[in-house]
């Protein structure tokens, strides 16, 4: 079965075209981050005016590399996402689904995220630890398999990739935060700040919005401070904390794996930590893969097709859609 | 040739399907604010109706604003994926000319101001000298600027101008002494939202007088406004 994916959740408007929820074979992304890089973050009203735009050509270059002229079956982010750019994409997949006389399914992008390694690694153990990192979610799922999930912890405040991009901004560092800092990062100490490492041994849930406060007082106190160091040491908390709760979790649970998620996962320092803490295999998906795509909500769609059918034409983004864990 | 009518533009969702004799159905549903979920639907349940299969639409007609902007972004993305799908053009019509053309059956000879509601206090509003005419360039208004457009229009023209839109009656009384004067003519509730079937009788006539269709990746909603930047840290 061919399913076309179309992603508009935050500022990437991504088309896909996936065989079989498997089979990649196109996977187009338009990323809007020259449009928000002077805000230092994503500006609802932007992103959506940007999707209508960039929509149509997307999901043509994606049919095109595909070689197809349909699909079979239609699938969409519905949520959770900025409202805004949900609708367009939501909208747009609903028009291509009349007009084929094709299935109509509405994905949880979060859900997606979780089938993204499945489109790289084709033999992965069960149960998996999956820790998905972004500026929008920070969440640590066990994973028996496609379709079944537990939620083990989640971010109470900030997102991980929101403290990111938070203190890259307060450094005067731009936007997006997460690969500057990564950067920036390598030419500092990392031990030049003790940076608090909220709740570390404490449950499965994180919080991050502390260690921006603590890092504009620390520079308030030492102005002078390269500011490589105080990336290093920021970007240090943040990945024990994520890092040593994902082990014990692997640890907890007995899984057979590590999987990483979410625009974060590209970071080189959490990939690094992230093998060496654990003694089961991690799966590190590509940068394409690990940022927001439609291959991943077109391998979600395929299976949410099968398992519970297609979504009625009425489906109304949400917001604030949660993932529904089922084991 | 067969026309599909697609309005969100305002609080109303509606769809219309028509044919060379003029609208041959038509639903609408005004006040639910539920744009992306009435639309679809909408959009099956005529075409159920008047046992039209999608693949026998010609051109989709969409309403591209002033108006609501998540509203007008949903019929456009909604247009543009038919569209795309059927390998269609889509024919821009904007929220102005469909109050202008409202007028123009309500039977109205004089100046129509086609006024829609932009929030924040302001307006998006045209002048059309002759009613159905296409409207001059939309500009944004506060309520009081607009009664003092209206008036300028009025006296220059030596008779009244009909306001008609769902912003007009918004600010009915911010024209309540440009009403008393003789100057201004409020439309009624009918003329507020004229819905798909209006929009598709103005798609039709522009498609006769030659308006072209553009291809869907081209159509554009009209905002009249820059975006508001504010970062939305939450839930993204
Ligand atoms: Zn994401």
């Amino acid at each position: 079965m061919i399913v076309l994916g179309i992603e508009t959740s935050c500022d990437e408007t991504a088309a896909s075209v996936v065989v079989d929820g498997t089979e990649v074979r196109s996977s187009v992304v338009s990323s809007q981050i020259d449009l928000h890089a002077k805000y230092g973050g994503v500006v609802p009203e932007i992103a959506s005016r940007a999707h209508v735009e960039r929509l149509t050509p997307v999901v043509t270059e994606a049919l095109a590399r595909a070689g197809v002229e349909r699909a079979d079956a239609v699938a969409a982010t519905y949520g959770p996402g900025l409202v805004g750019c949900l609708l367009v994409g939501l909208s747009g997949a609903k028009g291509l689904a009349m007009t084929w006389d094709a299935p109509f399914v509405g994905v949880n992008h979060l859900e997606g995220h979780l089938f993204a390694p499945l489109l790289e690694e084709q033999d992965l153990g069960w149960p998996l630890v999956v820790l998905l990192v972004s500026g929008g979610h920070t969440l640590l799922v066990e994973m028996r398999g496609p379709g079944r999930y537990r939620l083990l912890g989640q971010t109470i405040d900030d997102a991980a990739g929101e403290a990111f991009d938070k203190v890259a901004r307060y450094l005067g560092l731009g936007y997006p935060g997460g690969p500057v800092v990564d950067r920036i990062a390598r030419d500092g100490d990392p031990t030049s700040f003790a940076f608090p490492r909220a709740m570390r041994d404490d449950g499965y849930d994180f919080s991050f919005s502390g260690l921006k406060t603590a890092v504009v007082r620390a520079v308030e106190r030492r102005p002078d401070a390269a500011t490589a160091d105080v990336a290093a040491a920021f970007q240090a908390a943040v990945v024990d904390v994520l890092v040593t709760k994902a082990a014990r979790a692997v640890a907890e649970i007995g899984a057979r794996g590590l999987c990483l998620g979410g625009g974060v996962a590209a970071n080189s320092l959490l990939r690094h930590r992230a093998q060496e803490a654990v003694d089961v295999p991690t799966y590190l998906p590509s940068l394409a893969m690990c940022t927001d795509n439609a291959a991943m909500v077109a391998a979600a769609g395929t299976f949410r097709l099968g398992h519970d059918g297609p979504s009625p034409l009425a489906l109304a983004a949400d917001p604030n859609l949660f993932l529904e864990f089922r084991t | 040739m067969t026309l599909l009518a697609i309005e969100t533009a305002a609080e109303l969702v509606g769809v219309a399907l028509a044919d060379d004799d003029g609208p041959r159905a038509a639903v609408w549903v005004r006040g639910s604010r539920r744009h992306a979920e009435s639309l679809a639907p909408a959009i099956t349940h005529v075409l159920e109706q008047t046992s039209t299969s999608l693949r026998d639409v010609e051109v989709v007609a969409v309403d591209v604003g002033p108006g609501l902007f998540t509203g007008l972004r949903v019929g456009v993305a909604t247009a543009q994926g038919i569209a795309q799908g059927l390998g269609i053009r889509v024919l821009e019509v904007t929220s102005l000319a469909v109050l202008s053309h409202a007028a123009a059956e309500g039977g109205w000879s004089g100046p129509v101001a086609a006024v829609v509601d932009a929030r924040r206090g302001e307006v998006f509003a045209a002048v059309t000298a002759r009613p159905g005419e296409q409207p001059g360039p939309a500009l944004r208004y506060r309520p009081d600027g607009l009664a003092r457009m209206l008036d300028a229009v009025a006296i220059e023209a030596g008779g009244p101008v009909l306001a008609v839109g769902n912003g007009a009656r918004r600010y009915a009384d911010d024209l309540a002494d440009a009403r008393r004067s003789g100057h201004v003519v409020l439309g009624g509730m009918a003329l507020a939202d004229p819905g798909p079937a209006a929009l598709a009788a103005v798609a039709a006539g522009r498609i006769a007088d030659g308006q072209a269709p553009v291809p869907p990746g081209e159509v554009r909603p009209v905002y009249l406004r820059e975006p508001d930047a504010r970062i939305n840290w939450v839930q993204r």
